[in-house]
């Protein structure tokens, strides 16, 4: 059994229901901008919301009266949001931290497996796992642009660079999780700590987009460079907003094979 | 011509901040011996171990395992090398047949004795196909024997392999390490176990606090060993004294010596003795440490 079939085996369950949840999401999301008024509806209630409001709810809601906001909408939905961020996190903390707690990792390491293969074979494992819940996602919004809508090349390319944004995001807070998973030997420890993160840039971000006092974090928040709106709208850079997230996650590995090479274990 | 060495230990410490693991280790084990490794729970045992496979990393010292330094030809060593840890800790969801398939894959090797070992250790189809959370202790320990001798490695690193086997399995084990030994494979073999240890073991090393107070064949450390006595009396002997023999307990007519050395004298004086019941049990290796080895620490 190689390794990526074991890590597929521990967490498949997970996996499949993160795949069909996103994925069913998304198609139904861009199925009931065509069964619904919204495009007269929304924005008159919206219009009536207090100004500190309609900041924090962002650009996605205003825009979900068309197709292209609701796609946009439903990659940046809370519940895609939180499902992936736990995917993330599950796999380094569970399988690095988690088994140096039960002692798994004593016995694995104890194999002629190099430190730096087995945390690479991990990676890869969840990289691949985060892409393909992605990829789905990505798949279903173009059925359900293409039965319900028109899906023109334009908008096929910017869904694709959104769900490149989106699975770069998660695979940094994947990488996060890995970094902190290779200084600890507790894996809930590791899997609390890196959701309060993840839970507290997620604020983070809301509040600076209402309070000017907090609003130089920005550029130092995760969730600034992924803008699903923004990509699809072109008042956002592809490029810079995967350039950085790319930046940071090579960091992360970096870090993580370093500390893993030289930890002890169990720790 | 002279056995080689396999594993060669010297000046090795291990300190967690500043707390002590193990202390200016030294010893060194040859091709087909089986070392004891001997020490109460938290002396260093494990701590010695895990360096031994460079899971931990020594804070000083050296250890050469196959003439090579552990650090630096880490995947080379452990390729020849089958472990059996403490606690044996598998993947819970994963069956037992998928655990061996799964350890056999990271070895990269052929596992030549896993049919046999799983014939002989009497694991079942069934077994194997249980999930490895739903394994009784024993069995996830034969679980954890069969993956290490499964591919015959040429070093066999054991800690407390026999916890949680039956005695007609633990007999079993000691006769499948001296048919390893027969062939030529090294076994290091740690216990806190005194008389496990004596029936397989050629050299003896004791740890206690992290510091090695005894490095010696089984031979010498029976000379050492301390004998316990308990016996009753009918009625009571005043001022009882027995010869190499020293009082640790008494209640009413009941009395407990440490013996040590020649035996002969003493049965002499206990035959003149009014002796209800008597019994011989042999001391376990704790008291060894509390007494012999106090004195010489």
């Amino acid at each position: 059994m190689s390794y990526f079939k074991f890590i597929w085996k521990s967490h498949r369950s997970f996996l499949l229901f993160s795949l069909f949840f996103i994925s069913f999401l998304q198609f139904l999301i861009l199925k009931l901008v065509t069964t619904i008024d919204t495009a007269a509806m929304l924005p008159q209630l919206l219009e009536q919301l207090p100004e500190n409001i309609k900041a924090m709810l962002g650009d996605d809601v205003f825009s979900m009266a068309t197709v292209e906001g609701a796609a946009a909408a439903g990659l940046n939905h809370p519940l895609v949001l939180i499902i992936l961020s736990l995917a993330a996190i599950m796999i380094p903390s569970r399988h690095i931290a988690g088994e140096a707690e039960t002692g798994t990792l004593e016995l694995v390491l104890s194999f002629p497996v190099r430190r730096i293969t087995l945390l690479l074979n991990l990676y890869a494992s969840a990289v691949v796992f985060l892409l393909l819940i992605v990829f789905c996602a990505f798949c279903s919004s173009l059925l359900s642009i293409s039965i319900f809508h028109q899906l023109t090349s334009v908008l096929f390319v910017k869904m694709l660079s959104i769900c490149c944004n989106l699975w770069l995001l998660f695979v940094f807070v994947m990488s996060l999780t890995m970094v902190l998973s290779t200084f600890e030997k507790e894996g809930s420890r590791v899997g609390i700590r890196a959701a309060g993160v993840v839970l507290f840039f997620y604020l983070l971000h809301y509040l600076s987009s209402i309070w000017d006092a907090i609003r130089f974090t920005k550029p130092f928040n995760i969730f600034s460079y992924y803008q699903p709106s923004g990509l699809m709208n072109g008042q956002r850079s592809f490029l810079l907003h995967s350039g950085v997230l790319s930046t940071l996650i090579l960091i992360c590995l970096l870090v993580s094979i370093f500390q893993f090479n030289r930890r002890d274990i169990p720790g | 011509m002279e056995t080689p060495n396999i594993i060669s230990v010297s000046n090795l410490s291990k300190y967690y901040g500043s707390a002590l693991g193990v202390q200016e280790i030294n010893f060194t084990v040859t091709q087909g011996e089986i070392f004891g490794f001997l020490g109460p729970n938290g002396a260093g045992k494990t701590s010695t171990i895990r360096m031994l496979l460079d899971l931990l990393r020594p804070s000083s010292g050296e250890i050469k395992i196959f003439g090579q330094q552990i650090y630096t030809h880490s995947q080379e060593i452990r390729k020849r090398c089958g472990y059996l840890p403490g606690s044996f800790s598998a993947y819970g969801n994963m069956s037992g047949a998928d655990f061996l398939d799964f350890a056999a894959s990271l070895r990269k090797t052929k596992p030549r004795l896993q049919n046999s070992l799983i014939d002989r250790f009497q694991l079942s189809q069934g077994d194997l196909a249980k999930k490895i959370k739903h394994l009784s202790l024993g069995m996830l320990q034969k679980l954890g024997i069969i993956q290490a001798f499964f591919h015959e490695p040429d070093l066999l690193i054991l800690d407390e392999p026999t916890s949680g086997l039956d005695p007609l399995m633990q007999e079993e084990f000691y006769q499948l390490l001296r048919e390893i030994q027969v062939k030529g494979k090294t076994i290091f073999f740690s216990s806190h176990n005194l008389p496990e240890v004596e029936k397989v073991c050629h050299r003896i090393a004791i740890i206690r606090e992290g510091e090695l107070v005894a490095l010696e064949t089984l031979e010498g450390l029976k000379k050492k060993k301390l004998k316990r006595l308990r016996f009753t009396l009918s009625h009571s002997v005043p001022d009882l004294e027995l010869p190499g023999a020293s009082l640790v307990v008494q209640k009413n007519l009941s009395y407990e010596f440490l013996v040590e050395g020649d035996i002969q004298t003493l049965l002499q004086r206990l035959s003149t003795l009014p002796i209800e019941d008597l019994t011989f049990p042999e001391a376990d290796l704790e008291e060894v440490f509390m007494t012999y080895y106090r004195k010489e620490a």
